[in-house]
């Protein structure tokens, strides 16, 4: 009965919608801990609804120029597995939030994959890992987190991860 | 009798020190405000959207306030500006007298949402304050506006909310302007 209370309820209430980014990298992960500690306690009614969201990179951004196509494509399959495997990763972390979370995995740069997901979905707040860099590899590496701070349209988070434990 | 004493006390002070893996820790949430109408709007978000649903979460606003003197220097030669000690004494009050009113203003709306928070007044540059503050309040949340230096250093693209969504030791939530509000 609470299960269809509450699965009835999300339209009428309302639910603020929570999109998470997640790569292979530790910071993506330790946000994704951070934001279900924090807005999905285990044991409570949900208030929120989770999408995580992984981006693939495209294939041709991998390979090069002339080369055969049969390696193109044993690329694109092996970049569709490993964000599969991200996808699962997230999927056992987020094993406690009652079933509503979403999984996607979208093709295209990080950046624009996780600000697209954000609208497609009217997320309310759009929350990225960040890695930590400097400034100067910030510039050089190109920053997702930064890119998501000033193109989104939403509320962003950034969870960073603690350098060191005290 | 005693041995149990013992044991829960230095049990409290583990869970003192520990980071609390714990689920039932308070979320305490740093907003960080100022003149401008982008970091109300952010703190009315955050009132909305977090504090709303973490009943027990502790809020504290804080504002940043420029160091007066700063800004004066008393140096005698080349002319620059001199400013006598009275000047640089109502330069400060009027400061203390801008912050409090802005303070003023966000804890107001908190108790119109019937929220506890405290207000605290951080003085020096904003970037490092609001840093500093955040890690004195061991704060689990900053709350930012996206334009909260105002139009004027608009020009500057936010750079206290980029640099603190690099430097806090928290993560940083920051909030932005609705379409009706970016004119």
């Amino acid at each position: 009965m609470a299960a269809e209370a509450s699965s009835a309820s999300p339209a009428a209430e309302g639910k603020m919608t929570v999109v998470v980014g997640v790569d292979e990298s530790d910071h993506s992960f330790h946000a994704l801990q951070r934001v279900l500690r924090h807005f999905f306690p285990p044991g409570q009614p949900q208030r929120y609804r989770l999408v995580v969201v992984t981006a693939i990179p495209t294939a041709i951004g991998v390979v090069s120029p002339g080369v055969v196509m049969d390696v193109r494509a044993f690329v694109e399959a092996d970049l569709n597995r490993a964000a599969q495997r991200v996808l699962d990763k997230a999927k056992d972390i987020c094993a406690q939030v009652a079933g509503d979370a979403e999984f996607e995995a979208v093709v295209g740069d990080a950046r624009r994959v996780l600000c697209d997901a954000a609208e497609r979905h009217h997320a309310e707040m759009l929350v990225v890992g960040s890695h930590g860099y400097g400034a100067i590899k910030r510039a050089v590496l190109g920053s997702v987190s930064d890119y998501c701070v000033h193109h989104a349209h939403c509320t962003v988070m950034i969870v960073k991860k603690p350098k060191h434990k005290n | 009798m005693e041995g149990t004493g013992q044991a829960a006390a230095s049990g409290m002070a583990g869970a003192r020190v520990d980071d609390g893996a714990a689920g039932g820790k308070a979320l305490k949430v740093v907003a960080a405000v100022d003149a401008s109408e982008e970091s109300l709007h952010a703190l009315s978000w955050a009132l909305d959207h977090v504090v709303r649903c973490h009943p027990d979460a502790a809020l504290v606003v804080v504002h940043a306030q420029h160091a007066v003197d700063h800004f004066v220097y008393p140096v005698a030669a080349h002319g620059i500006a001199y400013a006598p000690a009275t000047a640089v004494e109502s330069m400060r009050k009027a400061q203390e007298e801008n912050s409090r009113r802005i303070l003023a203003r966000a804890l107001d709306m908190c108790k119109e949402r019937q929220v506890d928070a405290t207000g605290a007044i951080v003085e020096g540059d904003p970037k490092e304050a609001i840093c500093q503050a955040v890690e004195r309040f061991q704060a689990g949340l900053l709350v930012l506006g996206s334009r909260g230096l105002g139009r004027i250093k608009r020009a500057f693209l936010g750079s206290v909310s980029d640099y603190l969504s690099h430097h806090a030791c928290c993560p940083v939530l920051v909030v932005k302007p609705t379409k009706a509000q970016a004119k």
